[in-house]
């Protein structure tokens, strides 16, 4: 696209935005958003859904511009949940919980939730010039993508998550397989057979991400908490700065930049393109660190390259929703069904017959990011505070929250039975020093990765050379086997046990 | 125990002497307070364009907020099921596509029996057709049933799941024109969408195709449906071209829990089919490109009735099995 018509597009996108109405709704987003982010387990969607209604009475342009502000909004603040009390909203906030949380024990919650704003700003405000610049050539570019290059990347994703994990490689593979079998509970997309749902109809869509991550990391994590005071007082003991150092922002600067490169790519891609994206942040900054043995204790740039990466990864995943009317993920099918019920039907005659409405919703995402980092960095000192709050409160009002947010998914209460049990189970991992984040991984990794293959084979007939025979498949196949063959050489396996036993 | 058995005579009484007059005059005023509409599938989907715009007409008509409520989960089953089990007071109605009703009883045990849902209106039909993607070659209805009896097994459809709606059309499109093409179930249409734009899959039947027909990315076979599509005045429909009685809608329509007082439903069925001559509602139905067939609770009872008549002999034709 040349220079001249995208400023020309920029500008018309500016009319739309900037004017006072237009605003109001964005900050109202950027607002909702953020609250909904900090409140654990109320995510967007349930948010999206709720407001809803409210938009037929919105015009369009300011409804979609509200949704979308509560979007990225709920990336801003689902990583101060992740940081203050291990509980990651939403799939993306995962692996912030690795080192966020142990930074925030460490009395360096401020540096922390300052950095994932700040890497958020930075990717978000990057991702929305590429959504204004390239958004059609960089759809061409993820419809390239076919059934059997997607089942490899999953493997890829698969073995990269095994690095994740801090204790021993037994335990890493045990987790992630452990998530794969979770993930399987549900109806089988091909067959239609009900794989362990024991006649339980809330079981036969599958076993929900937010009752399994909150139950395994929050709740466990209260538990553990409440049964050893020495633990929860780390917490609340010794709160210092607020503000990150000189020599924390020197160290963020890479991961961030990393981050969002990667996280804009992937975002690209349906299903998993957020969650792919923050921890293949994570990965790469711990692979490329000098001091790999130190993540998963607080290292900042654990915090600064996943924290960009998802919000980038959100903001990209707006273009194939925008250019081509496909979501990638369930709050961009949110997103859709708020264009329909104003009559726009989501697809590539948006961009020509509603220009006003497209190019207003790009330049109102700039404005958003840069409201939600003015009303965040302020906060930060009220949501470390919140950390000196008594623990048996603040214990009470997450489990509260947890439950509201919960039954707020789908109207179910059996589902806020699901948390009670996954804490249980997450109380055990802690107790056998097992890490739950590979096994979130395996959970959400595993069943996409099955459907792929399945779907794959039955679009070649059953012949299975089709994961060689396409190139991106088999660049992905084969990067995936020279980490395995890296993994169990000796040699290398020798030094990776020093390296990650400590 | 003598205190409970006083109290459970106390509401026996209770029961007998006062509830018949009490629900009369709550046939009566019906509705009074406002009125919970149940859609069984999360929200944003094609349930809520159809949903929607009924809730708010019928709020404005009535003067009572009909409130939507999205309760997905297990194919519509779950929210289906919250329905059947709900007190047949008006209060809490069934906004529904056939498919909870008319197929997923047939492939699966559900927790309701479909025939006992008191059907109070129809509000419309998705209106779309099958299309292919542009890159194959055949553009017409005609060449591509040459086509695919050219390459027996080279074309893929694919669907929005196992069981569904969109499965059934490819299965009698399969059956009546011997064709043979390969069906791949996806998570939903978006998902399939996804997969038909690259050409992975060739075709698809599904609302979400309309923008990209528009756009030159797909052709538009046929109309699934007995009128023509009204921005595709040019495209005919399966019995214009010589399959009658292969009309596979998705229809969608309003139902109340079993033994809901006729009374009510045919309050609320003279008021629709009122509103679908008065109001702006067919237009706003079209914007989605769902159309109207308005109904009367009789005509419904019969409607439903044919379809799932002719999913039965579907599915036993294609011989579709969930389990």
């Amino acid at each position: 696209m040349a220079l001249d018509s995208l400023l020309a597009n920029l500008a018309l996108g500016l009319s739309v935005a900037a004017t006072m109405q237009n605003l109001m709704w964005c900050l109202m987003g950027a607002v909702i958003g953020t609250a909904v982010g900090v409140l654990p387990g109320v995510g967007p969607v349930a948010t999206m859904a709720l407001l809803l209604p409210v938009t037929y009475v919105l015009p369009a342009e300011g409804a979609l511009i509200m949704l979308a502000g509560i979007y990225y909004g709920a990336q801003y603040g689902g990583s101060t949940t992740a940081i203050l009390v291990n509980l990651p909203g939403e799939s993306s906030s995962v692996v912030t919980t690795l080192d966020g949380y142990q930074m925030a024990r460490q009395g360096r919650a401020g540096p922390a939730l300052a950095i994932a704003a700040i890497g958020s700003f930075f990717a978000g405000c990057v991702a929305t010039i590429l959504i204004a610049a390239a958004a059609p050539p960089l759809t061409q570019l993820a419809q390239k993508f076919a059934p059997a290059d997607y089942f490899s990347l999953m493997v890829l994703g698969l073995v990269f998550s095994i690095v994740l994990a801090r204790g021993s490689i037994v335990k890493a593979f045990g987790m992630v397989f452990l998530g794969m079998l979770l993930g399987l509970v549900g109806t089988d997309v091909n067959t239609g057979n009900l794989r362990f749902t024991f006649d339980i109809s809330d079981l036969f869509d599958g076993l929900g991400f937010v009752p399994l991550a909150m139950g395994i990391f929050g709740i466990a994590e209260i538990i553990a908490n409440l049964t050893n005071p020495e633990r929860r007082d780390l917490v609340s003991s010794k709160v210092s700065n607020l503000w990150p150092s000189r020599e924390d922002f020197r160290r963020s600067r890479g991961p961030i930049l990393r981050g969002t490169a990667l996280g804009s790519i992937l975002g690209l891609l349906p299903g998993g393109g957020a969650v792919l994206g923050s921890f293949s942040a994570y990965t790469l900054e711990k692979k490329i660190s000098k001091t790999p043995e130190k993540f998963g204790t607080g290292m900042i740039e654990g915090v600064a390259g996943p924290e960009a990466a998802n919000n980038a990864a959100a903001q990209t995943s707006f273009i194939p929703m925008l250019t081509l009317g496909i979501p990638s993920n369930a709050v961009m099918a949110m997103m859709i069904g708020g264009m329909m019920i104003h009559g726009i039907i989501p697809g590539p005659q948006v961009m020509e017959q509603r220009p006003g409405l497209f190019w207003g919703m790009i330049v109102s995402m700039w404005f958003g990011n840069l409201m939600l980092i003015v009303l965040n960095l302020p906060m930060i000192g009220l949501w470390v505070r919140l950390l000196l709050v008594p623990y048996r409160l603040l214990a009470i009002a997450v489990l509260f929250f947890c439950c509201i947010g919960v039954y707020s998914l789908n109207n179910s209460a059996n589902e806020v039975l699901f948390i009670a049990a996954f804490g249980l189970l997450g109380y055990l991992f802690i107790k056998l020093d097992c890490e739950p984040a590979p096994l979130l991984l395996g959970f959400i990794l595993g069943p996409m990765m099955e459907v792929y293959m399945r779907r794959a084979m039955l679009l070649s007939r059953g012949d299975p050379w089709v994961f060689v025979q396409r190139p991106l498949s088999l660049t992905f196949l084969v990067l995936a086997g020279i980490l395995v063959l890296l993994v169990i050489l000796p040699f290398i396996r020798k030094g990776r046990e020093a390296a990650f036993q400590e | 125990m003598r205190r409970r058995e006083f109290l459970a005579m106390a509401g026996a009484t209770a029961v007998t002497g006062f509830s018949i007059p009490r629900a009369t005059a709550q046939v009566a005023n019906w509705p009074d307070r406002p009125v919970k509409l149940i859609i069984p599938y999360a929200p944003g989907g094609g349930s809520d364009l159809i949903g929607r715009p009924w809730a708010e007409a019928l709020s404005q008509a009535f003067g009572q907020q009909f409130v939507v409520e999205n309760r997905g989960g297990a194919g519509g089953m779950i929210g289906t099921e919250a329905v059947a089990k709900a007190a047949p007071d008006g209060y809490t109605l069934l906004a529904t596509p056939g498919a909870t009703l008319t197929i997923l009883p047939l492939l699966r045990k559900t927790p309701y029996d479909p025939a006992k849902f008191v059907p109070c209106g129809r509000t419309g039909d998705f209106v779309t057709g099958f299309s292919i993607n542009a890159q194959v070659g055949p553009k017409t209805f005609q060449e591509m049933v040459d086509y695919a009896k050219k390459n027996p097994g080279k074309l893929s459809f694919g669907s929005a799941g196992l069981g569904t709606a969109t499965q059934l059309r490819l299965e009698m499109l399969k059956f009546k024109a011997g064709l043979d093409i390969l069906h791949v179930p996806y998570r939903g249409s978006a998902d399939a969408l996804n997969d038909l734009l690259p050409n992975n899959v060739q075709m698809m039947n599904e609302i979400n195709n309309i923008p990209h027909v528009k756009a030159g990315k797909l052709h538009l076979l046929n109309i699934n449906g007995p009128e023509r599509h009204w921005d595709f005045p040019n495209v005919p429909t399966l019995t214009e071209l010589g399959h009658p009685n292969s009309d596979v809608p998705i229809w969608y329509s309003i139902q109340g829990p079993p033994g809901l007082p006729q009374e009510i439903a045919e309050k609320l069925n003279a008021k629709m089919l009122e509103l679908a001559k008065t109001s702006d509602i067919k237009t706003k139905l079209r914007a989605t490109s769902a159309g109207l067939q308005p109904m009367t609770t009789k005509e419904m009872v019969a409607f439903f009735e044919a379809d799932m008549k002719a999913n039965a002999e579907l599915i036993k034709a294609a011989n579709i099995k969930l389990e």
